[in-house]
């Protein structure tokens, strides 16, 4: 292949179609294309690669047996335990604490802090991490958190928006807890001292996000997650509630009948495992991204490995709306470096529409995320009218110079400082020129399936965040994911600490796994998959096949 | 919509590398990069990160959002004949031929504690809980060292003169990768002291709207009760036309 | 305004009456805190004279800060990279090529001022300073720090006369100067002996010059944070021959001084149960009362000893103008 020839960072045969845009975008200033019709939702979310033919199955086994969930997360279902419990004395704990938060995002860091406003003693309190305390998916949210705050807004509009982009399946209790307590959360965060964007009277600057009939997205620049994580986080510190980091929980225990009594926990770098007892625990482990489905990219970070659906799945939790995932529509297609990574909803907010290689605006921006993403899908693989890029992929432009012709010179500079930074890394303005995107892997829509206060079906087991599911259905909105977890996390930290008052320590036996392992046997699973994942696999073909293990 | 017969699996070829780990067979260019010293031949489009992956390192630390957010992935390196140490982001720097490089994972910095409902909104809250602020000699050593281009300096001077609204401004996007702690000759935690100062800010510098806590009231006094115990309850078939019938607020 | 005269500093009297003066100003730290009260009379008092102070944009500390490193010249990377920001305000069209810089902190002026003196001395210092500062252009050396003293000195005391509408008949105000606006007497703006340069201002608002030989006695400086009473004991000296040669207050241009001879008086009373406090100002604080600027704009609240009963005593400021507020 001859050496492409770049201009301000695209490949010349890139530009031609760039110019198109650029010379449309004055035609298309003041026209935005209808927003569909439930059938025309209907007809393009054949694309979706959730409804696409292939890429599911239906679980062999487990509470959730029957019920279809996409391949990679069939596969970790229905797999064998890292461990078999006779090499671990489970009778002897390392540490006892009151209230375990497996996972450490902004769900996990809340709970640990509600658990401790409620009373349980710091000290009685464990947060453990697989990674950093702050290697999570909420660090990475851009676009905002929904309440509905203004007069014009209300609690029941948030209510119906939510449902209607889930397809009506989301779990109307759990829902109503999350519009109902998203002002206080917002009070909460306000409170501790998180800097939310604002305009010049002291109010909230609030922005539309796909699917929403009303302007209730709070952000902070582009970097609305960094800032609640890192309030969150230093608040946490400052109080000096116990941490475990790069210590993955690989299983949980039980009482021998049902009730979830503590972890083991590995230590990534030394390879030793600890085992903590807890009255309760409360799962906020996250989601799946990094397995890939369908094999498309993905925004989650890197332990986005599906580890609490295994391990609350072998404890008996009831798993629903397994089978949606979510594809942010608009993941950076080019450069090859950054391909996965999360462009905001906030940018189609701010007025950037999606445009296809001849020019054309071919769908109302802000759908909601599976049918923006289908539509995506359909321009570039239906319809034929994406752009190619060296390495292979297809995408169309997302036109950003769009949002300052609309909003003024200076608004990108202000409000998306972590995506013109990420583009000026590779030496595109998206200032000047628009930039390719394509769908993402995102968010597990479903999950864990939870009572309003976080509660699962198992005893002594709390989920909260991407690792539950019921309150966003079949698909999730912008901004209620940040908020889920705040609201889910406060809501487990308090119930938890309830519960505590009235729990005692319960005895550590791996009966759920041992029975967990039979079910696989009868099932007649024949493999030699073992889950939890913990990390997903990037490295090198050439030298894993040359690795030996003699040290 | 016939022809989507094989479209996931074009869609999941093209990506192969991105999701399974690069293989030989499929790179056209490669550079030279020093990994703590010792060379490895890795493809030229790669980042730091993905780089160190091919080359056989399986990351547990250095390696968190791989987006740029979350700073666990704090890289030094220097240029083949360039005597200067730069700094940048693993997830976010394409490797060059001749790159020599070394991560930095983790900062042992210390860190205030603090409660900040009963701290005085006053420049004196850094010194008391940062007083290394005041040895600033202005060297811009931060500033050169962070990998989001942030004028650390400038935020630092900001702390001194206790213009909290200064300091969040100019502070805002920092991921507190430690960098800037781990060059500067006056040993302050840079990160640290912003943290706290953007949440001081928040706290009194930038009231709750008063819009925000009329709705508190109004949940508190049942107002929205009876609307959402009508969506709670109803069937998909009211949804759907509620849904339908919702119209969106007008953006003038 | 032409460009010709912007440099001569006699030009600014005639300037303000026709047009404003916008000079490049340089804070410090201490008046954003602590030293506000010389900050906002000082500001009221040059725009009452048709001066623009315009802060400098990116001012970082003027250097004075504790050794980190036995190379010397890393000190003077902050004081000449504020002098590089008045090379960039102009670039930029903020200061109509003005290269003064006005400092208000004496401590700041004194630690600029030396260190543009040094580079300006030996270029092969200002050479190693500018490539450590790599990012910043090169600072040419074109930059010349003044104290607002100097700028209220070639104004001319009938220009400063003209402005006053309270007179601070029969107050008497001795001058005091400490050292750092006088020595090293390379770059004092007056005689470090025997210096005047307040006399004529403060007579041009009315009041009574009271001469004070202590005028220029240490006033203890940053000993007052290991021995605070050491300290106390040299403000008693000054504070106390002030009085005795009929002062009613003493005037100063540093905060440091002013913290010493006026938030010292607390131990002062410790030590001297006889002792009378007495108010220490900032010269600009008196020239925006004098000038009918108001005592909001002299942030009285942030003097230790409070000066407005003595002021009302004398009828420069109304009694109930702090009363009520104080309520």
């Amino acid at each position: 292949m001859p050496e492409l020839k770049y201009v301000d960072g695209y490949p010349e045969y890139m530009r031609e179609s760039i110019e198109v845009v650029n010379r449309t975008r004055g035609k298309r200033k003041d026209f935005v294309p209808d927003a569909m019709t439930a059938e025309e939702r209907e007809e393009v979310l054949k694309v979706h690669p959730d409804y696409a033919p292939g890429g599911k199955r239906e679980l062999a086994l487990g509470p959730n047996a029957g019920d279809p969930v996409p391949g990679p997360v069939a596969d970790l279902l229905e797999a064998y335990p890292l461990i078999d419990g006779k090499e671990i004395d489970l009778a002897r704990a390392d540490l006892e604490v009151d209230v375990m938060v497996v996972g450490g995002g902004l769900a996990g860091t809340a709970a640990a802090l509600c658990a401790h406003d409620s009373g349980v003693a710091k000290d009685k309190i464990l947060l453990v991490n697989k990674l950093r305390h702050g290697d999570c998916n909420s660090i990475m949210a851009e676009g905002g958190t929904q309440a509905a705050d203004r007069p014009f807004d209300s609690p029941d509009r948030h209510f119906l928006d939510t449902i209607g982009g889930g397809h009506y399946a989301n779990k109307p209790d759990v829902l109503r807890a999350l519009v109902e307590d998203a002002p206080t959360i917002m009070h909460w965060l306000e409170e501790l001292g998180a800097v939310f964007d604002k305009e010049d009277n002291g109010d909230y600057v609030e922005n539309w996000g796909g699917g929403t009939t009303a302007r209730r997205m709070h952000s902070c620049r582009d970097y609305t997650g960094l800032e609640e994580f890192r309030v969150l986080r230093d608040e946490f510190r400052a109080r000096g509630i116990p941490k475990l980091e790069h210590s993955p929980a690989i299983e949980l225990t039980t009482d021998g009948s049902g009730r979830v009594t503590g972890a083991v926990l590995y230590n990534l770098e030394t390879g030793e495992y600890r085992v903590v007892g807890s009255k309760v625990v409360i799962l906020a482990t996250g989601g799946f991204g990094r397995l890939h489905i369908r094999g498309f990219p993905t925004t989650n970070h890197y332990g986005a490995t599906a580890d609490g659906l295994v391990l609350a799945s072998r404890a008996g939790a009831k798993l629903r709306d397994a089978d949606t995932v979510q594809y942010h529509p608009t993941g950076a297609a080019y450069p090859v470096q950054i391909v996965g990574f999360l462009l905001t909803e906030k940018l189609r907010g701010a007025g950037a529409q999606p445009v296809n290689r001849e020019g054309e605006a071919f769908v109302f921006p802000l759908e909601p995320r599976d049918v923006e993403a289908s539509s995506l899908i359909r321009e570039c693989y239906v319809r034929d009218n994406g752009i190619t890029t060296p390495s292979g992929l297809r995408g169309v432009w997302l036109d950003t110079p769009l949002i300052d012709v609309k909003n003024g010179a200076g608004y990108i500079d202000r409000q998306f400082p972590a995506m013109k930074r990420m583009y000026a890394r590779f030496d595109i303005d998206m200032r000047k020129d628009p930039v390719l995107v394509f769908p993402t892997l995102h968010y597990q829509n479903g999950g864990v399936e939870t009572d309003p206060d976080g509660r699962t079906n198992v005893e002594g087991l709390w989920v909260a965040g991407e690792v539950s599911g019921g309150v966003h259905g079949k698909n999730r909105l912008m901004g209620n994911s940040t908020l889920d977890t705040m609201v889910f996390g406060r809501r487990a930290g308090i119930s938890a600490a309830q519960a505590v008052a009235s729990a005692g320590a319960g005895e550590r036996t791996f009966q759920h796994v041992t029975s967990y392992v039979r079910t696989l046997e009868e099932a007649g699973v024949a493999t030699d998959r073992r889950a939890p994942m913990l990390l997903p696999e990037y490295r090198g073909k050439a030298a894993l096949a040359r690795m030996i293990d003699v040290l | 919509m016939g022809n989507q017969t094989g479209m996931m699996e074009r869609i999941s070829e093209s990506t192969r590398s991105l999701t399974t780990g690069v293989d030989t067979k499929d790179v056209e260019h490669w550079v030279m990069i020093y990994i703590m010293g010792r060379g490895y031949r890795v493809p030229a489009d790669l980042t730091i990160m993905t780089a160190m992956e091919f080359a056989g390192y399986r990351l547990i630390r250095s390696c968190g959002c791989r987006q740029g957010f979350c700073g666990a992935c704090a890289t030094i390196f220097r240029r083949e004949g360039e005597y200067k140490l730069e700094s940048a982001l693993a997830c976010q720097t394409r490797v060059e031929d001749g790159m020599s490089l070394v991560q930095i994972p983790f900062s042992p910095a210390d860190a205030a504690s603090y409660d900040i409902a009963s701290e005085a909104y006053a420049y004196s809250v850094f010194s008391k809980h940062y007083p290394e602020v005041a040895r600033c000699v202005s060297c811009n050593t931060c500033t050169k060292a962070c990998p989001q281009d942030l004028e650390v300096m400038d935020y630092v001077q900001s702390a001194i003169k206790g213009d909290f609204g200064g300091l969040t401004e100019q502070s805002f996007d920092c991921i507190q990768c430690g960098l800037c702690a781990i060059r500067c000759p006056a040993e302050i935690v840079q990160y640290n002291v912003a943290q706290l100062g953007r949440r001081m800010y928040g706290r009194y510098g930038s009231p709750e709207p008063a819009h925000l806590k009329a709705r508190i009231a109004e949940i508190e006094e049942g107002k929205f009760d009876e609307a959402l115990d009508r969506l709670a309850g109803a069937s998909t078939e009211e949804l759907e036309k509620l849904y339908a019938a919702s119209e969106r607020e007008s953006d003038g | 305004m032409t460009s010709e005269n912007t440099n001569s500093p006699r030009a600014v009297g005639e300037a303000s009456r026709s047009k404003k003066t916008r000079l490049p100003y340089y804070p410090g730290c201490t008046l954003k805190t602590t030293a506000k009260n010389l900050e906002d009379s000082a500001l009221a008092t040059a725009e009452a004279l048709g001066i623009e102070l315009v802060e400098l944009p990116r001012w970082n500390c003027c250097g004075v800060v504790t050794s980190l490193t036995d190379d010397d010249l890393m000190h003077h990377v902050a004081p000449i990279r504020n002098l590089i920001r008045v090379q960039e305000m102009n670039a930029a069209g903020l200061a109509d090529g003005e290269t003064r810089l006005v400092t208000l902190c004496s401590m700041c002026f004194n630690t600029l001022k030396r260190s543009n003196a040094r580079v300006r001395e030996r270029p092969e210092d200002l050479t190693s300073l500018n490539d450590f500062m790599y990012l910043e252009e090169d600072y040419d050396g074109s930059v010349e720090v003044v104290h607002f003293l100097e700028i209220l000195a070639d104004l001319g005391a009938e220009e400063i006369g003209r402005r006053v509408k309270t007179p601070l008949t029969g107050l008497g105000v001795a001058p005091y100067y400490g050292c750092t606006l006088l020595r090293p007497k390379e770059i004092g703006i007056d005689d470090p002996e025997r210096p005047t340069i307040q006399n004529d201002i403060l007579q041009a608002l009315g009041a009574e010059l009271i001469d004070n030989p202590y005028k220029t006695v240490c006033c203890g400086s940053y000993q007052t944070v290991q021995d605070k009473h050491a300290v106390a004991e040299l403000a008693h000296g000054i504070l106390t021959h002030a009085r005795a040669a009929g002062a009613d207050v003493l005037t100063t241009f540093c905060p440091l001084c002013a913290f010493n001879l006026d938030n010292r008086q607390r131990e002062i009373v410790e030590r001297h149960p006889d002792f009378e406090t007495i108010p220490v100002l900032y010269a600009t604080q008196l020239m925006a009362l004098a000038f009918g600027l108001g005592p909001e704009s002299c942030r009285f609240d942030l003097n230790f000893v409070d000066p407005r009963p003595m002021l009302s005593s004398k009828g420069i400021m109304k009694e109930e103008a702090w009363a009520t507020r104080q309520a």
